[in-house]
């Protein structure tokens, strides 16, 4: 191991155990472990939502999918950020204002309901996973890279992926809401810096966006293409277009990847998927008021903005700087195919290596890994809340201790982490490259199809139709999970084609097939009876001027203390 | 979740009157900027299939406005469209609801 790689895995354990130390819980209770105590204020919870977000597949997918498809990578990118708008519009104040622990809770209570709270908890479960083992496999990437051997005869991949996932699942546990909050929102500044170091460095050295994207448009696109697996010689392999099929595809024009239908269904399917994100729309229910959690979203929206056109130039400079930067770096020939990477993934550390020697590399695997470990501290302690609170509080154990539910929690954020890690020990990413322009970005769009195909429909229309019933509820998230799922199973074995690209980004098609579901099942039962009560918690303002005044009060007082 | 008292206390309270006419106009604005986001989105692939400008001119710093709109141009209209709907979203909420509250207390500034 170099010493690159030891100071660079200290410095992220001492981030993480540092943050995780100062902000431990100070109370056993379950409202602290699984909320931080309702007092997460808009700046600190901006940021711990971007860290949440921003995980490996933003960090290194996003970077990836650009660097390997051009302009259709950047489809990722529009999907991602665009996510927010939604979840602005149409859940973050209601859903603060209402309250409770988690999405399942949430719909639980509005719709008066266990039958729902388990079937969410059972999709909610569904997209955790298939969140989870994509971070799984960006800890092993990075660590594959910035170590490159095993300890204790394990693989270097399958030891960055047991060793990652484990640091943060000690954390999580230990720490809750409250420690994982500040080492969301810490990760997330270190995120944001690495990807500004880049950008400038990249720049001084006299990249220009639009000169690059000119260059790389004027041949056809070629990406690395394993051709015999048994020599494992690989060679360049041209890829199609799918919008001009007699044109050649290149860097700078749509079609690279996807038909219009494709990009459309892409986006859509990202951009719908996040309102139905746990780990991301729990971290709503730690704002104090509605307000705050509407001006969060904000303060969100604009800083996403801002690091996925930055992700978008950093895939495409390092399209344009790899290969002529090959005569001065020979350790590049191990990563690429006459100049071309063979895993995207590497697109940013390799850059980092470029600019900045061992230390470049060092900070942006450093990136990566906390990209990974903050969206993974996210999901774990999203499963802890479903499980923990949702399931052994409500129905295991109703009577259980605060310090029972606690250690519940703790338990199942244990055991979640092992089955990502188990799952992306089995997955390798590099054997799915040629068949997905980024892995981890692909498995991440799996997360949102379920999200948003069966979880934002009727997470909405409980927010906004009063009609809406426990039946409807139940039979629109099984909708949507079955038919997102079916789907996207089904694309894996499809030639290239607008209906399989339809099929692989199903929330297009699914989520208002969920809609129209729990509209006509709601419509034939009987409609709820405590929906007025629900109307005034969530679309009146009463607790939000009543918590103001509380903290004007507050601050009034501390004044006058100070004053005395 | 809510908190002890929160909504027993007289002078925070919404009445169910009032949070209506609130949430009618709330599920106004959320459904127009809905669908201005979703044209938004929509207009890439129409305009790409309906105009070779757009993929084939070179506007800032020699990007093609396809390229520009990818890569920077949506991120900065959906803070926009954030920013415009927050603001109108809660000075709504401001005016349509808490006015008692407001009215219960002047006298108290007024005695202060």
């Amino acid at each position: 191991m170099t010493t690159t790689a030891i100071v660079t895995l200290a410095a992220v354990l001492v981030i993480v155990l540092g943050v995780s130390l100062i902000t431990r819980p100070r109370h056993s209770s379950t409202v602290d472990f699984y909320l931080a105590g309702q007092r997460v204020g808009v700046v600190t919870n901006s940021w711990a939502i971007c860290g949440d977000y921003l995980s490996a597949a933003s960090f290194l997918g996003v970077a990836a999918a650009v660097y390997v498809s051009g302009l259709d990578g950047a489809w990722y990118a529009v999907g991602f950020a665009a996510g927010f708008v939604p979840v602005l519009l149409l859940v973050a104040a209601p859903l603060r204002r209402f309250g409770e622990f988690s999405l399942a809770d949430f719909l639980a209570r509005r719709l008066n309901s266990d039958t729902v709270r388990i079937s969410s908890v059972a999709v909610v479960q569904l997209v955790i996973l298939c969140y989870l083992v994509p971070q799984s496999v960006g800890g092993g990437i990075t660590w594959e890279l910035l170590v490159g051997h095993g300890i204790g005869g394990l693989s270097a991949y399958s030891t960055g992926v047991l060793l990652s996932t484990a640091v943060i699942a000690v954390v999580v546990a230990f720490g809750g809401m409250r420690g994982t909050t500040w080492n969301q929102a810490v990760q997330f500044l270190l995120l944001f810096l690495a990807l500004v170091w880049l950008a400038v460095v990249v720049t001084s050295d006299g990249f220009r966006y639009g000169e690059a994207v000119e260059a790389l448009s004027s041949q056809p696109l070629a990406n690395p293409e394993l051709v015999d697996e048994d020599a494992g010689q690989w060679a360049l392999s041209q890829e199609t277009n799918y919008i001009q099929p007699d044109q050649p595809a290149v860097f700078g024009e749509a079609g690279t990847r996807y038909g219009h239908l494709g990009q459309v269904a892409l986006v859509v399917t990202l951009a719908m998927g996040t309102a139905g994100l746990p780990h991301v729309m729990n971290r709503y229910f730690t704002s104090p008021t509605g307000r705050a959690a509407r001006t969060t979203t904000v303060w969100v929206l604009v800083l996403i903005g801002v690091f996925y056109a930055l992700a978008v130039m950093l895939g495409t400079a390092a399209r344009e700087v790899i290969p002529r930067a090959q005569q001065d770096h020979p350790w590049l020939a191990e990563y690429t195919v006459d100049g071309v990477l063979r895993i995207p993934e590497h697109a940013l550390p390799v850059l980092g290596r470029i600019y900045g020697d061992e230390a470049g590399l060092g900070l942006v695997t450093a990136a990566a890994l906390i990209a990974a470990m903050s969206t993974v501290a996210g999901l774990l302690l999203a499963s802890a809340a479903t499980w923990g609170h949702d399931v052994y509080e409500r129905h295991i154990n109703p009577r259980a201790t605060q310090r029972q539910a606690v250690w519940a929690g703790r338990l199942t954020t244990l055991i979640a982490a092992g089955t990502a890690a188990g799952l992306a020990i089995a997955l390798r990413p590099d054997a799915f490259t040629p068949a997905m322009p980024s892995l981890v970005a692909t498995m991440v769009t799996w997360a949102f199809a379920v999200a948003g195909s069966a979880l934002t429909p009727v997470v909405v229309l409980a927010i906004w139709w009063r009609r809406t019933t426990a039946a409807g509820a139940v039979a629109g998230m099984l909708t949507g999970g079955v038919l997102a799922v079916a789907m996207f199973l089904t694309a894996s074995f499809l030639q290239p084609s607008a209906l399989r690209e339809l099929l692989a980004a199903p929330t297009l098609v699914v989520a208002p097939a969920a809609v129209l579901i729990t509209v006509l099942v709601s419509l034939r039962t009987r409609a709820p009876a405590d929906a007025d009560t629900s109307w005034v918690i969530m679309h009146g303002t009463a607790a939000d001027r009543h918590t103001e005044r509380l903290a004007a009060l507050t601050v009034e007082e501390r004044r006058r203390r100070r004053a005395r | 979740m809510r908190f002890e008292g929160e909504t027993s206390s007289p002078e925070v309270q919404d009445t169910p009157a009032e949070v209506d006419a609130a949430f009618r106009t709330l599920r106004r604005i959320a459904v127009t900027y809905f669908i201005v986001f979703l044209l938004v989105l929509a207009a890439f692939p129409v305009l790409t299939m309906a105009l070779d400008w757009w993929t084939e001119a070179r506007v800032i710093r020699n990007l093609s406005p396809a390229f520009l709109t990818a890569g920077v141009g949506l991120y900065a209209v959906f803070a926009v469209i954030g920013i415009a709907a927050a603001t109108l979203s809660s000075s709504v909420e401001a005016r349509m609801l808490g006015q008692q509250q407001n009215l219960g207390q002047q006298p108290d500034a007024e005695q202060t």
